[in-house]
């Protein structure tokens, strides 16, 4: 009596333990051929299979579950977890939605879950299931498409009675038999169907491909959900495993699932490999900068400027425009044309200020600074040479040296004045040195530098005329305002040298001093005579007394040449009162008509005296 | 005990298709008849987007490689001819010896036909052929109009794999039980032999060894 009943009881926890784990292999079989990177498939699509009855060590390889349904399968961690929800329904039901998630646009592969998601109805009416996921975050956007493409049910269906219950040994030992055996023979077929089924192939797919697709297989399970509607129910195919029948009632299994899912799975993103993007925006290749028109294109590399990047202010020498010089950051097109014109006009410089005409071609650098400034100040005085301080020096005024270096400018028309310079030896020395910094600096900005060949605008073109080196170099270069050591002493000949510089007997020759000469350079050198010539104000009388303004005193001499030197002294001290206003308001021109007037008043003088000495001797 | 007959659905295959086609079935079937402890091991088709089954032993792959290939030769030699292919399961007892039969009988309890026509397609005949072979551009439509055989063929070979497993699903019954220690069932691989005579008495002789009439389903 209590064997029978303990053979019952031991029957009915078989029973039980068979139908544990009819549930616990339906669901292993199901999730492992359809969740992505857990399954025990390889990625080679072959399994390394030995076969337990092959090698002497393959029983000890064996593990007790394998030996449920002779099925050895690797570990589903997660058909163990819902094993849980199954006991919590009692292990009368389980359904397992394969889902089909086409990912968002924005996803990225932290998103791109490969485990299992489990969770409950969205609708919170299953209140068995507990398991919530992570990706929960994910499926409520509303951005995620999913598609339910496969529906599992595994069904106990418990025949409640006192049928489950009786039974006699024999009975139960057969049917415990059959029924193990029935069970296997279900788990072959469910294991070879799940693998023929259209979706097994996007779990194959997404397996074995290193490609990040676009849609992410997810099986969920439940222990209650609402049934398909009838749209989706007509579109699905059913098929149905023979149930098994059990003591207590009977095991089923049945699948829906979509004939045809290829265009879906079909689909499948580019590669999330790195790539390299050269037109990325921004990139030189992507928009680059025009170019400038017509700027002096400089022989140097491009490579050995600072920003010689193409979308950046470098300039291509193959092009007709490049620009002058490199500046950063970048600026517009428009920027560009209005740099130009102010290149065109105004090219000052620390050391030179380039014009457009052609004029003495000069290798010139800009630097950004030094060129910004100069485009605030269109009209900027130039700039002097930090030449030699003796020419700066007190002592000049009324000695013999040498005046500095003028500053070296190119004006913008070459026939401006026809005032000659002559630039004196340490000049043209300091020039020089002017030329071995420029040098430098062109080695230091190699990319800069004017051509000849490029532009028509910019003066600074070797092929138009000499350089200034050569030009200043020449010592026989005459210059008006030069002060030499002979006119210092005598005046007179520094007039006479200018007026012979005036009327070179070379036509040829005083159309080079036009050429050459700058008026800017004539206006220096005369501040320079001016600032070595003795005040006026105390010469203006015995300047006076010597010459007055040319037209009056040549006037006067002419008419009154027979008049002695007090009335002469008395006319320039009737002038004096005058001069002294015209002091202050004398201008260069003022400066040079007195000059002319001195010259006239030594010629008359001269005269005067030869008269004078004839009728003495006379 | 009765023997269980499937006759699964004719194939129509080219000569290239006949192994992978027949490793399919074969090892689909013999999978469900291999109730020991096996580890699945499961292969891909090259020629078809199908993932079968093997039961991972070796000798048993071996086996049926062997049997394959003496089908294609006997296809070789017999060119554009249904064929078919027996599988069958059975027990092996013992019974008294007598002058025509063995101590030990084999009782087959199932057996299933794999219905094979396989064709020789226009392009692939002129292999032997003396004659110039005619270069035809196959073009868009000859690609298409293989890969709409192709798709064919695969979903024939799906419907068969189907019609296996329902089999196995419906009748159980007849199976007999799991011995220890024995992965599968004895099997027996059937193919045609040279000439028709002999494979019917290739027949004759299992109905004798097997003591039932042979049923068709």
């Amino acid at each position: 009596m209590a064997s029978t009943h303990t053979s019952s009881h031991t029957e009915a926890a078989k029973m039980e333990q068979v139908i544990t784990e009819f549930f616990y292999e339906s669901l292993f079989i199901i999730l492992e051929s359809r969740s992505p990177f857990v399954s025990s498939r390889n990625y080679s699509g072959e399994q390394t299979v030995s076969s337990p009855s092959s090698s002497s060590s393959s029983s000890s390889s064996v593990r007790p579950r394998d030996k449920w349904f002779n099925l050895a399968l690797r570990e589903c961690p997660s058909a163990l977890e819902n094993l849980d929800l199954c006991r919590q329904s009692n292990f009368e039901s389980v359904v397992v939605d394969v889902i089909l998630e086409q990912k968002p646009l924005d996803w990225g592969p932290a998103s791109f879950s490969p485990k299992r998601d489990l969770f409950g109805n969205l609708s919170s009416k299953d209140k068995n299931s507990l398991f919530w996921n992570s990706d929960q975050e994910e499926s409520g956007r509303e951005i995620k498409s999913e598609k339910i493409i496969e529906r599992w049910l595994v069904l106990h269906e418990s025949r409640k009675g006192r049928d489950c219950n009786l039974g006699n040994r024999r009975s139960s030992c057969y049917s415990l038999s059959a029924l193990y055996k029935k069970l296997i023979l279900l788990w072959r077929s469910l294991y070879v169907t799940v693998r023929l089924l259209p979706a097994y192939n996007i779990f194959r797919d997404l397996n074995s491909s290193g490609q990040i697709c676009a849609f992410k297989l997810v099986p969920r399970v439940y222990s209650f959900v609402e049934p398909l509607t009838r749209k989706e129910e007509v579109d699905m195919q059913r098929f149905w495993f023979t149930p098994v029948d059990t003591s207590c009632g009977r095991l089923c299994v049945s699948v829906l699932y979509y004939s045809s899912i290829s265009d879906t799975s079909s689909e499948s993103s580019t590669p999330m490999s790195p790539q390299f993007i050269p037109n990325y925006v921004g990139s030189p290749l992507a928009d680059p900068l025009r170019r400038f028109p017509s700027l002096p294109i400089s022989h140097g590399s491009p490579s050995s400027l600072p920003f010689s990047r193409r979308h950046g202010w470098s300039y291509d020498h193959y092009k007709a425009s490049p620009p002058l010089v490199s500046f950063s950051p970048s600026p517009t097109h428009s920027e560009s044309h209005a740099l130009v014109m102010n290149l065109d006009e105004y090219c000052p410089s620390p050391n030179f200020s380039a014009s457009p005409s052609p004029s003495p071609s000069l290798p010139i650098h800009i630097p950004r600074s030094h060129l910004s400034e100069a485009l605030l100040r269109p009209e900027s005085a130039p700039v002097d040479i930090p030449g030699p301080k003796v020419a700066n020096s007190p002592a000049l005024s009324d000695k013999h040296k040498l005046p500095p270096s003028p500053p070296l400018k190119i004006t913008r028309t070459g026939t401006s004045r026809t005032d000659n310079f002559r630039v004196p030896a340490k000049t043209g020395a300091t020039i020089e040195k002017l030329f071995s910094f420029e040098k430098e600096d062109r080695r230091k900005y190699s990319g800069v530098k004017i051509s000849s060949c490029g532009s028509p605008r910019i003066s600074c073109s070797r092929s138009s005329s000499r350089s200034f080196q050569d030009d200043f170099d020449d010592s026989e270069f005459p210059c008006p305002f030069d002060v030499e050591d002979d006119e210092m002493t005598n005046p007179g000949s520094r007039v006479e040298s200018y007026d012979k510089r005036e009327h070179p007997s070379d036509i040829n020759e005083a159309g080079l001093f036009v050429n050459r000469k700058s008026q800017d350079a004539a206006v220096g050198a005369l501040v320079r005579m001016l600032k070595k010539a003795p005040p006026l104000c105390q010469d203006i009388s015995l300047n006076f007394s010597e010459a007055s303004r040319p037209e009056m005193w040549s006037n006067s001499i002419q008419k009154q040449s027979q008049i002695s030197e007090a009335a002469t002294v008395e006319h320039a001290a009737a002038l004096s009162s005058a001069s002294s206003r015209l002091v202050a308001s004398k201008t260069a021109a003022d400066a040079l008509e007195e000059l002319r007037g001195y010259k006239v008043m030594k010629n008359l003088l001269l005269s005067e005296g030869g008269k004078a000495y004839t009728s003495a001797n006379v | 005990m009765n023997c269980e007959v499937c006759q699964l659905k004719e194939l129509e295959v080219e000569h290239f298709e006949i192994r992978e086609v027949l490793l399919c079935i074969l090892h689909t079937i013999v999978f469900h008849r291999a109730l020991g402890l096996v580890r699945p091991k499961d292969v891909d088709l090259e020629l078809f987007e199908i993932t079968y089954v093997q039961c991972g032993d070796v000798e048993l792959e071996e086996k049926i490689d062997e049997k394959i290939d003496h089908f294609i030769s006997w296809v070789e030699k017999h060119p554009n001819k249904k064929s078919q292919i027996c599988l069958s399961f059975y027990e092996v007892k013992s019974k008294q010896p007598s002058w025509f039969t063995n101590k030990t009988e084999r009782l087959y309890w199932e057996q299933w036909y794999v219905n094979l026509n396989v064709t020789q397609h226009p392009k692939h005949h002129s292999s032997k052929s003396h004659h110039t072979k005619v270069i035809v551009d196959p073009g868009e439509s000859a690609t298409e109009e293989r890969s709409s055989r192709r798709a064919m063929v695969e979903a024939s070979l799906r419907e068969v794999l189907f019609q296996i497993i329902k089999f196995v699903n419906e009748k159980k019954d007849h199976v007999p039980p799991i011995s220890e220690g024995v992965i599968y069932f004895p099997y027996e691989i059937t193919i045609p032999s040279s000439s028709d005579s002999a494979f019917g008495m290739d027949m004759i002789k299992r109905m004798l060894h097997n003591g039932h009439p042979t049923m068709l389903s």
